[in-house]
């Protein structure tokens, strides 16, 4: 290598190392090769007492939950990270806010490193994991949130006057004083979210806030959390979820994470262009069997069919056929159709939705 | 939940004394009141027969409650799905523990005073305190003893279910070494060791000289140094393993399994 190749190549690395201070000081949340692996112990494979005799030792089996992500949140913004269940996202959370330990790489959080500065990392974050579980219901909200407070040393005045506010910011102020095994699942949530607010921590990471809430209350969350936190509080939020229209809604830019790989990262208009090039037909059909995937699958054109059965009585099903030309390819999945004795009610051209790019990258739908 | 549940207020003070009568009418069986004394107190210097089993039987059942309130209470913190969200706050882990043996010491205090009140009213004690602060400072070492053994379980809470297990299935164990119906001379040489591991034996037997021989604080000096030696030590390595073990739990992902 010449005198000036190698120049030119130090330039680049100190380049490269001072991009990555910049995105360290500048993002909030910023990871660097973060990975997680847990272990557990394979089956062996031997029945009966046949295996108390062979005296062999289960093997360990990696199972890779977060596989060396890079991704940088800036402040005050709202970051999604969308995936089917066991994908990671979980994990992910529990690495960032120290309740687990990284196997490799590290992340900084507020400027604090994960591994080195964990104390400072919880001060600074306020965590949501929500469902039935995580407080005191013998407590009242009131009582959970004062509770919380004193463990982050939040002096007594400031920590009354922070519940009633929160109480009141998320509607709970009726039922504050009444024991939190009375509140109905909603409201054990818009709880859980006051009490990752109480020590008015910089970020927040919401761990699918709205899962198991009917579709009222997971509204009024989402505008919450969009409105109030991000917008009026300029909160920097870190969202899992498992529902597309959720990310869609509410994120500025998001990663799709599957097997606990980052697989796409961008804004919702980006990585819905990345598949701009596929064309999806959505067709509602009646008398559909299973064997009608493989049958269209084979078809010249077709780059994936999904199906979803409605009914199973009547065969009604939704089939999304994923292709580079709708038009084109329109007429012999008709005709494959007809043949195989479907009967045929609706068929459209549909836009891609976050749903169909996580398709599109991974072949299968994000609740499979 | 005494304020929640006003019935369990009288339910605890209650459901200890079925035992009590089981432990005393078994000694009641083999003979007169008088003879058995007469027996015990000779060879091992207890006058009170019943108020041999009562101080032992509450100790024991005192130590049960504060090995739950404190070392299992990472365990019910487990269950309740909380004990992340606790971790996640800058709260010391050892408050947290301490802080949940300290409420269950002001449970048990009141607890022992009421069990111990019907038990006199019942079966009747040979009481005979001389010292009341030595009662006082004899009871909290022991609580304190007690306490530190509850948090250095606590962080195999923290680690495994498992513990759970382990900690029922030394409660008999623990019941026959202790003394708690019987004093310890009354074991085998060969096992009486064991008997003096255990903080309770030492809380037991310094119990039962204040309340039933009159013994002051210099009498009790050898116990209660003993008592605060267990605490000390305890509380060392409980801080010592519960930071062993958190760690553990975090790699391994166990700490809010449940």
């Amino acid at each position: 290598m010449g005198r000036r190749d190698k120049n030119n190549k130090s330039i680049a690395l100190m380049l490269q190392g001072f991009d990555k201070v910049v995105s360290v000081l500048t993002n909030a949340i910023e990871t660097i090769n973060l990975t997680k692996v847990f272990e557990k112990k394979a089956k062996i494979s031997s029945r009966g007492f046949s295996r108390f005799f062979r005296r062999v030792k289960p093997k360990k089996e990696r199972i890779m939950a977060v596989d060396h992500i890079n991704v940088g949140i800036k402040e005050g913004e709202l970051f999604g990270v969308l995936g089917p269940n066991g994908a990671g996202k979980t994990t992910a959370i529990r690495l960032l806010c120290t309740l687990l330990v990284p196997d490799e790489g590290t992340a900084n959080v507020n400027g604090f490193d994960i591994t080195k500065e964990a104390e400072k990392v919880r001060a600074s974050v306020g965590v949501v994991t929500g469902g039935e579980r995580g407080l005191y219901w013998r407590l009242t909200g009131r009582e959970n949130l004062l509770f919380f407070a004193g463990l982050y040393n939040v002096p007594d005045g400031v920590a009354r006057k922070r519940a009633q506010e929160l109480i009141e910011l998320v509607e709970l102020q009726d039922r504050a004083d009444d024991p939190v095994e009375k509140y109905s699942r909603g409201m054990k949530q818009r709880l859980h979210i006051v009490r990752g607010l109480i020590h008015d921590p910089p970020i927040l990471l919401l761990d699918e806030p709205t899962l198991g809430l009917d579709p009222a209350s997971a509204r009024v969350i989402r505008e919450f959390i969009k409105e109030k936190l991000q917008k009026e509080q300029g909160k920097t939020i870190l969202l899992t979820t498992h529902y597309m229209e959720e990310a869609d809604q509410l994120c500025d830019r998001m990663a799709i994470i599957d097997y606990g790989k980052i697989i796409a990262l961008g804004t919702s208009k980006e990585l819905k262009e990345r598949i701009s090039e596929v064309e999806i037909l959505n067709i509602n059909a009646s008398n559909v069997k299973e064997d009608v995937k493989i049958r269209l699958k084979s078809l010249n054109g077709v780059k994936d069919a999904t199906l979803r059965i409605l009914d199973s009585t009547t065969g009604e099903a939704g089939i999304i056929i994923h292709t580079d030309n709708a038009e084109s390819v329109m007429p012999s999945v008709i005709q494959e159709l007809v043949k195989a004795g479907v009967e045929i009610r609706v068929v459209e051209e549909k836009k891609p939705t976050l749903e169909d790019v996580f398709i599109s990258l991974t072949g299968r739908k994000l609740r499979d | 939940m005494f304020f929640s549940y006003r019935i369990s207020v009288l339910v605890t003070i209650l459901w200890p004394i079925p035992i009590l009568a089981l432990n005393i009418y078994q000694y009641l069986g083999l003979g007169p009141p008088e003879t058995l004394a007469g027996v015990i107190g000779k060879e091992y210097g207890i006058v009170s027969l019943s108020g041999m089993v009562i101080i032992g039987t509450i100790i024991y059942l005192l130590y049960n409650r504060l090995l739950w309130g404190t070392g299992a209470s990472m365990q019910s913190e487990r269950w309740m799905g909380t004990i992340d969200v606790l971790f996640l706050t800058p709260a010391s882990r050892m408050s947290i523990l301490l802080g949940n043996g300290v409420s269950s010491l002001i449970e048990g205090s009141w607890w022992i005073c009421g069990v111990f009140i019907l038990s006199w009213f019942l079966f009747g004690i040979g009481i005979t305190i001389v010292s009341l602060p030595a009662l006082i400072i004899t009871l909290i070492s022991t609580m304190l003893a007690l306490i530190s053994l509850g948090v250095f379980f606590a962080s195999f809470f923290i680690l495994t279910r498992a513990a759970e297990q382990v900690a029922i299935s030394l409660q008999a164990p623990i019941r026959y070494f202790a003394g708690v119906a019987f004093p310890v001379s009354a074991l085998p040489q060969f096992l009486q060791f064991i008997s003096y591991i255990l903080p309770i034996t030492y809380g037991i037997q310094a119990l039962r000289k204040t309340v039933l021989t009159g013994a002051t604080l210099p009498n009790l000096l050898g116990e209660l140094s003993l008592l605060y030696l267990f605490a000390g030590v305890l509380l060392f390595l409980g801080y010592c393993m519960l930071r062993i073990m958190e760690n553990k739990a975090k790699k391994d992902g166990s700490l809010y399994q449940y």
